[in-house]
C-alpha cells in the first residue's frame, strides 16, 4: 500500500500552517483506517475457507473405543506389510485357531467368503497398542465412544487407562482405501462411496459427451453463422438467462419431462440429460467469449485461400479458441459435479447398493450421498460425510487447478 | 443476414461457400444445436405454468396469497405461499447484509489497495470459495456454525435462518466481488488521474470517483447475489429447516421455497396429486423471483453502464 499522493501545500490558500497541516494528517488517517478497513473482509473470507477446510480434514479422522467382537488385538504395519490375508493369518492366530484351520478358513471359499462379509481389515494411524497398526473390523463391533480429532488427543491417556478387556481405542481415518470399495450401508463405519463414486463418474461422462458438442455447436452458431442479427441477440437473451435460473428449476423440468413424460425414471439417462441442459448456458458464454478472441485476420485469411465456412470454423476458429473453450467446459463440469439438488428431484437416491449397470438403473452421486449422510445426524455419520466431501472437494479443486494451468498458458501465450 | 460490422468481410466473402449441400446441413444442424435452448426455456416455463394452472383450480389464489400457513404435506392442508416467501427473504436478507459488504470490500481492496501480484494470489481463493459445493456449505452451516451460534446467542433453535443466512453470505461474496471487481477495473485510468491531478487523496479517489462510476456493475453484482440466494437449496435444506413458519425472527426454524421443494419431490407424492402441484406453484413463484431480478439486473447494467471513449 503506498501512501496517498501528496496534498498540496494548501488548498486554494484557504487553510495556512497549522491548520492545513492537521487536515492533511487527518485525511491521510481517514484513507489509512478505509484502506484497512476493505482488507478485512478478504482476510475474512480466506478465513473462512480456511475454517471451512479445516474443519472437513479434522472431521476426516475420530477417536473411537470399540468393543470387539474378535482378538481385540491390533498388528503392527511390519508384520503384515501387504495387509489382506496377512492380517487375517495374525486374528485368527490371536483368536487361538492353529495353523491348520487358519489354512482351512482362507482356502475354503464358503468360510472366506463368511469370514469378509462379517469382518473387515482396516489400516488405523493409531491403536491403544501403538501407531500404524491393522486392525481386523468386525461389523457386530459396538461403538462405545467417539471423540473428535482435537480433544482427543488430550483425553488419549484417559480414553486408554478407561478400557475395559475387549475394548479398543482406535484413530479411525475416515477416508481410507476402503472407503472408495465399500457400498452403501446403514452402519457408518461400513458406509463407503463406490456406488457414488460410480454414478458421478457416468453422469459426469454423459453431460461431457452431450454438453461440449451442443455447447460449443450453439456458440460457433451465435458468432460465425448469425453473429449480430435479430435471431443471434433472441439466443443471446435466452442463454443469459438460462444461467440464472436456479439449478432446482432444472430438477423441476427434468422431474416432468425426463423422468415422467418421456418415462425414464429415476435413472441415469434422466440425470445426464438434466445435468447437461444445466450446464449449458456455462459451457456457450465461454465458448462464445473464446471465439471471439480469435482474431478476424485469421478468418478472412481462411476465407481467402477459398475455404468455406465450416471449414474455417473446423480448422482455423475452434483450434485457435480450443483452450478457452476447454476452460469453459472444465467449469461447468465442476458445477455440475457438486450439484445436489436437481439430482435430488430426478431421483438420485439417498440409499443404493448396487452399482447402476444400465441407463435406466437407479444411481446416486456423491453430493446426494453426502446430503443423505448429513441428514442421518448421527455424529459417526457426520465422519463419512466428511470423507464424502474431501473426495468431492479434491475432484473440484483439481479440475479448477487444470482451468488455473489453462489461463496461465493462455497469459503467456498472448503477453 | 450479413452483419454489418467489421466482421462482415469473411461472412460475405463466403456466401458463395455456404451454398453448398454440406455446409446447409452443417448450418442447419448447429441451428438445431442453438435451438435446444430455446426449448429449454419454452419447456420450463410451460410445465410450471401447466401444474401451477392446475394447482389453481383446486386452491384458490386469493387463498395462495393471503393465507398465512403452508401444509400441504399434512391432513388438515393449508396453501399460503407467505411463510415459504417470507422465510426465503429472512435467509436472503441475512445473506446480503454478510456477503454485500464483505464482497464491495473485498473488490475495492483487490481493484484499488491490492498491488497486481498480492491480487493475482488472492483471486484464486475467491474463486476457489465460488467454486465449493452448495451442499458443502450446508454441512458446514449445520454442523459447524450453528453449534458456535447456539453457544453464543441462547435460544437458537438448531434449524435457524441465522446460521444458513451467515454461510450462504459467505457463498455469495465471491459473486459480488468479481462483478464488481470487473466493473471497478473498467472505470478508464485518465478519470483517475484527473482526480489525483485536482489533489484527491486515494480514499477520495475511491469513494467519490470509481465506486460512483462503477455502481452499475456494483447494482448489478448485488442483484446477481439476490437471485443466487433466494434460488439457494441445498444450504437452507440442510441449515435453516423444512418447517414453514409465517415469522421473521431468525431464531426460529423456517422453510423456504427451494426447501419445500425438496421436501416434496423426496417425499412420495404420487404424480398429480395436489401436494406434488404445490411443488410447482412454489417452483413457479420461485421462477419468477428469480427471473424478475436477473431481468432487472440486466437492464440495470444496460441502461445505466457508463460510457467512456
Amino acid at each position: 500500500m503506498s501512501a496517498a499522493p501528496q496534498v498540496p501545500e494548501a488548498r486554494g490558500g484557504w487553510t495556512v500552517g497549522e491548520e492545513a497541516k492537521r487536515d492533511r494528517a487527518r485525511r491521510r488517517s481517514v484513507g489509512r483506517a478505509f484502506a484497512a478497513t476493505t482488507a478485512v473482509p478478504v482476510a475474512l473470507a480466506v478465513l473462512f475457507l480456511l475454517a471451512l477446510l479445516g474443519g472437513i480434514f479434522t472431521d476426516l479422522f475420530s477417536w473411537q473405543v470399540v468393543a470387539s467382537n474378535n482378538s481385540a488385538e491390533s498388528f503392527a504395519w511390519r508384520e503384515a506389510p501387504v495387509g489382506g490375508d496377512a492380517v487375517v493369518r495374525l486374528e485368527l492366530a490371536a483368536q487361538g485357531l492353529d495353523e491348520a484351520a487358519i489354512e482351512a478358513t482362507l482356502n475354503y471359499p464358503e468360510q472366506r467368503r463368511r469370514f469378509f462379509a462379517r469382518n473387515r481389515v482396516e489400516f488405523m494411524l493409531y491403536t491403544d497398542q501403538g501407531p500404524f497398526r491393522w486392525v481386523v473390523t468386525n461389523m457386530r463391533n459396538r461403538s462405545i465412544e467417539l471423540v473428535d480429532l482435537i480433544p482427543g488427543f488430550g483425553q488419549r491417556a484417559e480414553l486408554e487407562a478407561a478400557l475395559e478387556p475387549g475394548q479398543r481405542l482406535l484413530l479411525n481415518p475416515w477416508l481410507d482405501g476402503g472407503f472408495f470399495q465399500r457400498v452403501a450401508s446403514r452402519n457408518a463405519v461400513s458406509a463407503g462411496l463406490k456406488t457414488a463414486l460410480v454414478g458421478t463418474l457416468i453422469v459426469i461422462l454423459g453431460v461431457v459427451l452431450f454438453a461440449i458438442p451442443i455447447g460449443v455447436g450453439t456458440a460457433v452458431y451465435l458468432e460465425e453463422y448469425v453473429a449480430k442479427t435479430r435471431l443471434a441477440r433472441v439466443l443471446e437473451v435466452n442463454i443469459a438467462n438460462l444461467a440464472g435460473v436456479p439449478s432446482i428449476v432444472y430438477g423441476i423440468l427434468g422431474l416432468s419431462v425426463f423422468v415422467r413424460l418421456l418415462n425414464f425414471g429415476p435413472s441415469v439417462l434422466a440425470a445426464i440429460f438434466t445435468l447437461t441442459l444445466l450446464a449449458l448456458p456455462v459451457v456457450v458464454i465461454a465458448g462464445r467469449e473464446a471465439i471471439k478472441s480469435v482474431p478476424s485476420s485469421l478468418r478472412q485469411a481462411s476465407y481467402g485461400l477459398g475455404a468455406t465456412r465450416w471449414q474455417t470454423v473446423w480448422r482455423v476458429v475452434l483450434p485457435s479458441a480450443a483452450p478457452g473453450i476447454a476452460t469453459g467446459v472444465v467449469l461447468s463440469v465442476a458445477r455440475a459435479i457438486g450439484e445436489t439438488a436437481p439430482l435430488l428431484l430426478v431421483g438420485a437416491a439417498a440409499f443404493v447398493p448396487n452399482l447402476p449397470s444400465t441407463l435406466s438403473s437407479p444411481y446416486t452421486v456423491i453430493p446426494v450421498q453426502i446430503y443423505s449422510w448429513i441428514s442421518e445426524n448421527s455424529a459417526e455419520f457426520r465422519h463419512v460425510a466428511a470423507a464424502g466431501i474431501a473426495t468431492l472437494i479434491s475432484v473440484v479443486g483439481a479440475l479448477y487447478a487444470v482451468v488455473f494451468v489453462i489461463r496461465r498458458r493462455l497469459e503467456r501465450t498472448r503477453a | 443476414m450479413t452483419p454489418a460490422s467489421g466482421r462482415a468481410e469473411p461472412h460475405a466473402l463466403s456466401r458463395r461457400a455456404n451454398r453448398s449441400r454440406s455446409e446447409a446441413i452443417i448450418g442447419a444442424v448447429l441451428f438445431l444445436m442453438s435451438a435446444i435452448t430455446i426449448v429449454t426455456t419454452i419447456a420450463v416455463v410451460f410445465v410450471l405454468a401447466e401444474e401451477t394452472f392446475q394447482f389453481f383450480r383446486e386452491v384458490s389464489i386469493v387463498e395462495f396469497l393471503t393465507e398465512r400457513r403452508w401444509t400441504p404435506l399434512f391432513a388438515e392442508a393449508y396453501y399460503g405461499i407467505s411463510p415459504l416467501v417470507l422465510g426465503t427473504l429472512l435467509v436472503a436478507t441475512i445473506a446480503l447484509a454478510v456477503g454485500v459488504p464483505l464482497g464491495l470490500g473485498s473488490a475495492i481492496f483487490l481493484s484499488e489497495y491490492a498491488s497486481p501480484g498480492l491480487r493475482r494470489q488472492l483471486v484464486p481463493w475467491l474463486e476457489l470459495l465460488a467454486g465449493i459445493p452448495t451442499v458443502v456449505f450446508g454441512y458446514f452451516a449445520l454442523l459447524t456454525v450453528t453449534p458456535v451460534i447456539r453457544a453464543i446467542i441462547p435460544g437458537v433453535n438448531l434449524f435457524n435462518p441465522l446460521s444458513a443466512g451467515l454461510v450462504m453470505g459467505f457463498m455469495i461474496l465471491p459473486t459480488v466481488s468479481s462483478v464488481s471487481l470487473d466493473s471497478m477495473q473498467a472505470v478508464p485510468r485518465s478519470l483517475r488521474e484527473a482526480a489525483y491531478g485536482l489533489g484527491a487523496s486515494r480514499f477520495e479517489v475511491v469513494t467519490r470517483v470509481i465506486v460512483p462510476a462503477a455502481l452499475s456493475g456494483i447494482v448489478a453484482a448485488i442483484l446477481l447475489a439476490l437471485s443466487r440466494a433466494v434460488g439457494e437449496t441445498m444450504i437452507v435444506t440442510l441449515a435453516a429447516g423444512q418447517r414453514p413458519a409465517f415469522t421473521f425472527d431468525p431464531r426460529e426454524t423456517i422453510a423456504t421455497m427451494t426447501a419445500f421443494v425438496v421436501q416434496a419431490a423426496t417425499g412420495d407424492q404420487p404424480a398429480g396429486s395436489l401436494s406434488s402441484r404445490a411443488l410447482y406453484a412454489v417452483g413457479a413463484t420461485l421462477f419468477t423471483i428469480t427471473l424478475s431480478v436477473n431481468l432487472i439486473a440486466q437492464a440495470v447494467v444496460r441502461r445505466f453502464s457508463e460510457q467512456y471513449e
